[in-house]
């Protein structure tokens, strides 16, 4: 009321006032007037702006050993080692490439079959456990029970250094639990379509959603049920971290470069199906109109169904190079990460596979980077920051729209 | 719904035809909600033919009895007010809505049951009303999604829509969605037309335009048609679409009103009054 008020005010006359009280209509979170919408958008964006800055002159500052002032025990600047940052932006890639690679198809099952999946983050967990499965059962072939390396060290038997999972020690080994994980994720997603999802095609996005979470439950105490609940190491370290990286001097973590290379042709070939092929074509036509794709002839149960494969095959091989990563895993793991790839996905625009690769990079970055400056209790809430900052200023993500493209 | 809804007195309209029965649709007997003239109603070979055609929207019934046809190489138009069930008719014709019975016969084969990938392979293709581009795709990618039941896109269907809308060759990379109003129609156009079909669906292609593009786009449907492939169009523009077409439909409340030659439904007081303007 107080808006209407003042605008009357600034009104020559009462065509004006018509054209004013037509085109504003008082939405909530919505004015014509210049000025409140000017005050409420600098309010939140300048704070964030004061705190970026400060972090970044505490940051140069840190990194030349500079210390500038002391407040309350907290000293702007100090002592940050260069180390230590780029440890932490290379752990941020690194996340950042698992949450991008998961989050392709959690935005395709949203722009083609339009609901938001929440069984997701277990098809990642399925691709993590039964990939590792068979990849431990090759890499220790004889050294202990095959049930036990089958189920991923389920019960007592040999350590993981023992069984020698690793790059270095058994590339193959590692080369088909990939595989295996794409395959066996595949499968468990054409299942629950099969006899959840397809029943319900017709159905509203929250039904879907509602039954995905069913899926996702019963997912996670299946593989509690097989695998056993306990967290367990998978990777062999040995030689993995090499000291002299191709004679350059640098150290690398061969298990990161591996799920460097291997998700980043995975993205590129996402791009080139969606771009250059016929399938692709037609999974962003759809994703753009359904009721058009049906009309111009494309199948549409197919399209769906390589929706899955592509997404579910993508969030298995995730869930297996995430684990290769940490060398650890349980049962949980995919559920927990299933909220930040959702934030990689809003943020970078829910429905564009290079949002949801790009939302997933800036997620887990702040992630990271943000433990400079805060306990690893917390980082996680600066990534849920900077989402809703992004939303509310660009609500549409980076890459806005629903599509595919 | 009554057949009187339609009509008020029958036998008084279309009072310069020569009143028939032959395709009139009722059980009774008692009324007729078609006036038809044997000439003009009945092309010597229809290569799509309605009959008794009743179909909704899941229980909601729209069409009743609706019969209609169109021969080979024809221009047909329905004209009606709105709610008539103009756009039903055209959606049942493609399997997109609630069958509850009748046939829909196209090239001498019940086609009603068919899922649209098959209608379009027998040569039937639809450009509907709103949202008939793909956005986010590129004006050549909008083209080749036309021909996507072939295996591979025809070099010379591709050429053939690039040459009869040469404004699309010249954006072919630029998104569908970023285009106008007419150039949109054109993509829906093309998009529809890569597969040569045999017919055409054409739902409300004024809609939307500006009046000087509405003449232009009539004058590419003339020549679409002229080139051999039978239109069915539905159009709010009902004396332009009347003054170009072969054959017109008037439909009123899910119902045949009338059918006769364009030129004829201009002409009768009748239709002129009550669903023209005057």
């Amino acid at each position: 009321m107080i808006y209407s008020l003042n605008n009357v005010n600034y009104l020559q006359d009462e065509h004006d006032l018509a054209n004013s009280m037509a085109s504003s209509q008082w939405l909530p979170g919505e004015s014509e007037n210049p000025v409140i919408n000017a005050i409420r958008g600098r309010v939140l964006l300048l704070l964030a702006l004061g705190v970026f800055v400060t972090l970044i002159i505490d940051l140069i500052a840190g990194l030349a050993g500079v210390e500038l002032l002391e407040v309350g025990g907290r000293t702007l600047g100090g002592d940050i080692a260069l180390d230590t940052l780029i440890d932490r932006l290379r752990t941020g890639l690194i996340v950042g490439l698992i949450f991008g690679l998961a989050g392709i198809g959690l935005s395709m099952t949203y722009s083609i079959l339009n609901f938001a999946n929440f069984s997701h983050g277990d098809l990642f967990t399925t691709g993590a456990f039964t990939g590792w499965g068979v990849a431990l059962l090759i890499a220790g072939w004889g050294a202990g029970d095959a049930g036990y390396l089958l189920l991923a060290r389920s019960g007592t038997g040999p350590n993981p250094n023992e069984i020698g999972a690793s790059i270095v020690a058994s590339p193959l080994a590692i080369l088909i639990g990939v595989v295996v994980s794409a395959v066996v994720t595949v499968a468990v997603a054409l299942l629950a379509d099969r006899f959840v999802y397809r029943p319900m095609r017709d159905r509203e996005g929250i039904s879907l959603l509602i039954a995905s979470i069913g899926v996702a439950l019963a997912l996670r105490s299946f593989i509690q049920f097989v695998y056993g609940p306990q967290t367990r190491g998978v990777t062999a370290i040995e030689g993995v971290q090499e000291k002299n990286f191709l004679g350059t001097g640098m150290s690398v973590d061969l298990h990161q470069l591996t799920l460097l290379v291997v998700s980043l042709a995975l993205m590129i070939g996402m791009h080139l199906l969606l771009q250059r092929t016929k399938l692709g074509k037609a999974m962003r036509a759809m994703a753009d109109n359904k009721d058009l794709a049906l009309v111009t002839g494309i199948p549409t149960e197919r399209i769906v169904r390589a929706t899955w494969i592509l997404g579910a095959g993508l969030a298995g091989v995730a869930g297996f190079l995430y684990v290769l990563e940490r060398g650890t895993m349980n049962f949980n793991v995919g559920w927990f990460l299933l909220l930040f790839i959702f934030a990689g996905v809003i943020l970078g625009g829910i429905g564009s596979i290079y949002g949801a690769i790009a939302g997933g990079l800036v997620i887990g970055m702040v992630q990271e980077v943000s433990l400079i400056w805060i306990s690893s209790d917390f980082n996680a809430a600066a990534a849920f920051a900077i989402m809703i900052l992004v939303l509310l200023y660009r609500p549409e993500g980076i890459f806005g729209g629903v599509t595919t493209a | 719904m009554s057949e009187q809804d339609t009509t008020e007195s029958p036998t008084e309209a279309a009072s310069t035809i020569e009143d028939t029965n032959e395709t009139a649709t009722t059980d009774t007997g008692e009324d007729v909600s078609a006036k038809t003239d044997p000439i003009a109603a009945a092309p010597e070979e229809s290569i799509l033919e309605v009959r008794d055609l009743d179909a909704g929207y899941g229980d909601l019934q729209i069409l009743e009895d609706v019969d209609l046809n169109v021969g080979g190489g024809e221009y047909v138009t329905i004209v009606g007010p709105n709610g008539a069930g103009k756009s039903t008719v055209m959606k049942s014709v493609f399997g997109l809505t609630t069958y509850m019975g009748g046939t829909v016969i196209f090239d001498g084969e019940d086609i009603h049951g068919l899922r649209p990938e098959d209608i379009i392979y027998k040569g039937i293709s639809y450009v509907p009303q709103n949202d008939n581009v793909f956005p986010n795709l590129s004006v050549q990618e909008n083209l080749e999604m036309g021909a996507y039941i072939l295996d591979e896109v025809p070099p010379e269907r591709l050429q053939d829509v690039y040459d009869r809308f040469p404004i699309l060759e010249d954006r072919k990379s630029q998104n569908a969605g970023s285009m106008s109003g007419g150039q949109r129609q054109m993509v829906a156009m093309g998009r529809a037309l890569m597969l040569d079909p045999d017919l055409l669906l054409l739902d409300e292609p004024s809609a939307g335009l500006a009046p000087d593009l509405v003449d232009e786009m009539f004058d590419r449907i003339d020549r679409i048609n002229d080139d051999g492939t039978a239109i069915l169009m539905v159009e709010q523009n009902a004396k332009e679409a009347l003054r170009r077409c072969d054959r017109g439909y008037v439909l009123a409340q899910g119902q045949n009103g009338y059918v006769d030659t364009g030129d004829r439904l201009l002409a009768d007081e009748e239709v002129r009054q009550q669903f023209l303007g005057g």
